[in-house]
């Protein structure tokens, strides 16, 4: 199905030129809403727009299946998504619950290992299930804000989670309130910056979202961590010439197509390593926030694909690393046995090596 | 208002399901309201049920359900044509290639792939990249477009001035007809003895049979490639550097134009860097030997400065080339920054008539209160006027209509034809006698009645006739007082 085919549906709906049986539904609810299409339309058709409102209108007549209901739910509950997540990984580790499709191999048992202030120069979104999921990943991000000479606050539990999913599922009114907490707890002047490509389309959004000056406002100081590194390459320190490392850059579509920010990501990785391209346009993973939950067969299909990418890319290149800017990318990836970083962290390792070679090998 | 299906439409789904599984046959109003149009601006199309084959046999057992229910079967690609070839008439059965979109073999020895009709053109060029061929005929729809189509409508791009059209690029085919029967048309290597009905085949826009298995010939990777980008202050300024480059001996890989409001509306979208204020760009990609291709530049800018040339640009580097290409290959659709709405042309030309039909074709557009932009494949004459307008204005077809009909008449009597590359299907099938005799239209009546004696192969499409499906007929009628 294109989206071409899924507005002419759209438009068939709003019409009356057809019912909206089951078939109407499967067409709307199969899109992976990656944006793709916005990206290469050279008519500029606002299709996030157009799909994101059938989904809202959607989801007032037939509600979401009970366990994304339930899901989505925690997202919002913070403690209880830690409790929860911790008690899943001592059971992981106890080897008494069987793989389960999307959670991370080995949850983790501690939070982030970095100390972090009340407020600083710029404020680190941490958001919901990857701070708790992917401490490691905010680590290596402040680690690298910090190793050009700012301050870092996060974001924390009060702002909580940005409502991404809950918007891609069609559930508008819950992801409306979730963007005014985060606006209401992020009040100031200093950039936001985000290390999940998801949730900084999402906040980009608010101003949309909510209408309001205030939100416009906070959208307008959300940078994707890469857009602000990029703005910064003078502070980071340039390093004796070594062995480049070959990284293969898998771009999540909330980064390339929506925020358009997968270039930064390039300028400031192939500072320090050789960015091996999949050149596939940025298609989607399948990964698409719940997506991979609800349509698993396509999302495999995505999957298979990228992967048969990756695994050609590798063998041309001999670069082993791959590396993804969004949580439920990596995790999709990882689902088959793949080893997939966010940049940050590798950034912060070749910086760390750089900086402080004894440091590293200590800590090895 | 939803559209019933004929009687006996559920005893066809029935069989349809029974011969290829029901996973790959759908009717519900959704897949009939998609499969009902293609890109073209036709409306009004109506599918009947629509299947997803797997295979040769599976489509052969389509054809066979179809034709037994005494129904028309009318194959489909991606859906991009742009005169109506895939568009339903009559509830026919729809089979739909997008599941058939495996490349089975590529041998780099003997330059050959056989591919499944449903693989998407870019997707083989992509599959190909590293082994230092690839597959030539590029057109601007290849992100979607899948070789079937390309293959049905005999389709061009850039590169197919100097590379050749699709036809060139296809060896062999292995054809459904309509009785259910599999057939192998041409051969991998050499030509096929006897008549060559694989050349017959192919542009045959799914009148003749559905092509299930498609050889294709790839094409080595040229050593270098350079692309220039030439703006002017006038049209036909543009027009007699193209003559002009032809007329030094070369031909270029590809050689494009755009005019003033074409390169306006690509340039919001791509930045690529055209010259807004210019009233014309070319696009000029030359390829071989790194000494041939410095010696060919020479002269390009020579022409070009000889005709009054502003800038000459040599893109700098792959990225800057292939930005270059993306604005070229995403006009029609960045029309949308002037108007919502295109209808789009495709005539051919004598390359040397270029500058003058095109004053012509914007005089008469403008005259009838439209805007139009120009797109063409400059090297081989083959001209893209584009109309942009708003349909939600009242009256405007009618102007959009009358525009049409003069722009056509304006290339014929300049010594033109009727398509250059988007086909006949609905759109022009009025138009045919413009160009054809009578007598030269029963010989291809056969052509087609041999290979499709039942009829129920794409019917209504190509060739002038009285039954009507969708809004398009005021179209095609022959306009009056056209000169043949
Ligand atoms: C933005 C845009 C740019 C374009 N640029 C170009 C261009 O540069 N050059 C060009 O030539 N065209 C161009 N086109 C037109 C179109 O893309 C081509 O004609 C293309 O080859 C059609 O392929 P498709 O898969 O979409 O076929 P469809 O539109 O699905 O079908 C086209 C015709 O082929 C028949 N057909 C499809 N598959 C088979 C099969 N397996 N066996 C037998 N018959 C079959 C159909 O019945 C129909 O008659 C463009 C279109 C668009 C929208």
């Amino acid at each position: 199905m294109s989206p071409r085919g899924r507005i002419v549906l759209m438009r068939a709906a709003q019409t009356g030129g057809v019912d909206c049986d089951d078939e109407w539904y499967d067409a709307m609810e199969t899109c992976m809403q990656c944006r793709g299409c916005e990206a290469a339309c050279p008519a500029g058709v606002p299709f996030g727009e157009l799909i994101s409102g059938t989904r809202s209108a959607m989801s007032a007549v037939r509600r979401a299946p009970v366990h994304l209901r339930v899901g989505l739910w925690a997202l919002t509950q913070h403690r209880l998504l830690l409790f929860g997540s911790r008690i899943l990984a001592v059971l992981q580790r106890l080897r008494v619950i069987p793989r389960v499709g999307f959670l991370p191999r080995r949850l983790p048992l501690v939070g982030s290992r970095l100390s972090y202030r009340a407020d600083g120069d710029v404020i680190l979104f941490t958001g919901c299930v990857m701070d708790v999921w992917q401490p490691e990943v905010h680590d290596a991000c402040q680690y690298v804000i910090e190793v050009t000479g700012s301050t870092v606050a996060r974001s924390g539990p009060t702002a909580g989670c940005c409502g991404a999913l809950h918007e891609h599922a069609g559930l508008h009114g819950t992801a409306r309130r979730l963007a005014k907490q985060v606006v209401q707890a992020l009040k100031g002047n200093e950039p936001v910056l985000v290390d999940s490509a998801g949730c900084g389309a999402a906040l980009k959004a608010y101003g949309d979202l909510l209408g309001t000056p205030e939100a416009r406002t906070f959208s307008d100081r959300v940078r994707d961590v890469h857009e602000w590194l990029e703005e910064r390459m003078e502070s980071l320190p340039s390093l004796p010439d070594g062995d480049r490392p070959g990284v293969i850059v898998q771009d999540p579509c909330h980064l390339r197509h929506v925020q358009g920010a997968h270039m930064s990501l390039r300028k400031v990785l192939s500072q320090y390593v050789d960015v091996v391209e999949l050149n596939d346009d940025g298609l989607c993973c399948g990964a698409g926030g719940s997506y991979s939950l609800l349509q698993p067969e396509l999302a495999t299909a995505a999957r298979d694909r990228k992967v048969d990418l990756i695994t050609k890319a590798s063998g041309l290149s001999g670069a082993e690393l791959v590396v993804s800017a969004n949580p439920g990318c990596s995790m999709h990836l990882a689902a088959v046995g793949l080893d997939v970083l966010h940049p940050m962290q590798v950034l912060a390792e070749v910086l760390e090596a750089g900086i402080d070679p004894e440091g590293v090998r200590d800590g090895q | 208002m939803v559209h019933k299906m004929p009687s006996g439409t559920d005893e066809l789904i029935a069989d349809l399901a029974d011969a290829i599984g029901a996973g790959r046959v759908t009717a519900g109003g959704a897949a009939r309201e998609i499969y009902g149009r293609d890109s073209s601006i036709i409306e009004g199309g109506h599918s009947g049920p629509v299947c997803f084959p797997e295979s040769t046999r599976q489509i052969a057992e389509c054809v066979r359900v179809a034709v037994a229910h005494g129904r028309d079967f009318v194959p489909r690609g991606a859906g991009t044509g742009l005169s109506g070839g895939a568009v339903p008439c009559n509830d026919p059965v729809v089979i739909s290639t997008t599941r058939m979109n495996r490349i089975l073999e590529v041998d780099v020895e003997r330059r050959i792939a056989w591919v499944e009709p449903g693989v998407i053109n870019l997707d083989l060029s992509r599959h190909l990249a590293g082994t230092g061929l690839h597959f030539a005929p590029d057109p601007s729809s290849q992100q979607a477009c899948t070789i079937g189509g390309n293959l049905a409508n005999n389709s061009g791009g850039p590169h197919c001035l100097a590379y050749g059209v699709t036809s060139e690029h296809v060896a062999a085919i292995e054809v459904v007809l309509s009785d259910a029967s599999t057939v192998l048309l041409g051969a991998e290597v050499g030509d096929a003895v006897g008549y060559d009905l694989r050349g017959a085949f192919v542009g045959g826009e799914g009148t003749l049979g559905i092509a299930a298995r498609i050889a294709v010939r790839l094409t080595p990777d040229p050593p270098v490639v350079r692309t220039l980008l030439l703006d002017f202050q006038s049209l036909v300024d543009a027009a007699e550097t193209v003559t002009g480059i032809i007329a030094a001996g070369i031909v270029p890989a590809a050689l494009e134009m755009m005019d003033r409001n074409t390169v306006e509306a690509v340039e919001n979208f791509v930045e690529a860097g055209y010259p807004r204020d210019a009233e014309a760009v070319l696009i000029v990609e030359l390829d071989g030997l790194e000494e041939g291709v410095t010696h060919e530049i020479k002269i390009v800018k020579r022409v070009g400065n000889e005709n009054g040339v502003g800038t000459v640009r040599v893109a700098a580097d792959d990225v800057e080339r292939e930005l270059i290409w993306k604005g070229r290959r995403n006009a029609f659709g960045a029309i949308a920054h002037i108007k919502p709405g295109y209808y789009l042309h495709d005539t051919v030309v004598p390359r040397t008539r270029l500058a003058e039909v095109v004053a012509k074709v914007n005089e008469a557009v403008e005259r009838h209160d439209l805007i139009v932009a120009n797109v063409f494949h400059a090297g081989d004459g083959n001209l893209h006027p584009l109309m942009a307008f708003d349909p939600r204005e009242p009256g405007v077809m009618e102007r959009v209509y009358a525009a049409s009909e003069e722009i056509v008449r304006i290339a014929i009597e300049a010594g033109g034809v009727l398509s250059g590359e988007h086909g006949i299907g609905l759109e022009k099938r009025g138009f045919m006698p413009l160009l054809y005799s009578p007598d030269d239209l029963s010989a291809q009546r056969a052509l087609r009645d041999a290979f499709d004696p039942v009829g129920h192969a794409n019917p209504l499409k190509m060739f002038p006739t009285g039954s009507s499906c969708g809004d398009v007929m005021h179209l095609a009628e022959v306009p009056e007082g056209v000169w043949v």
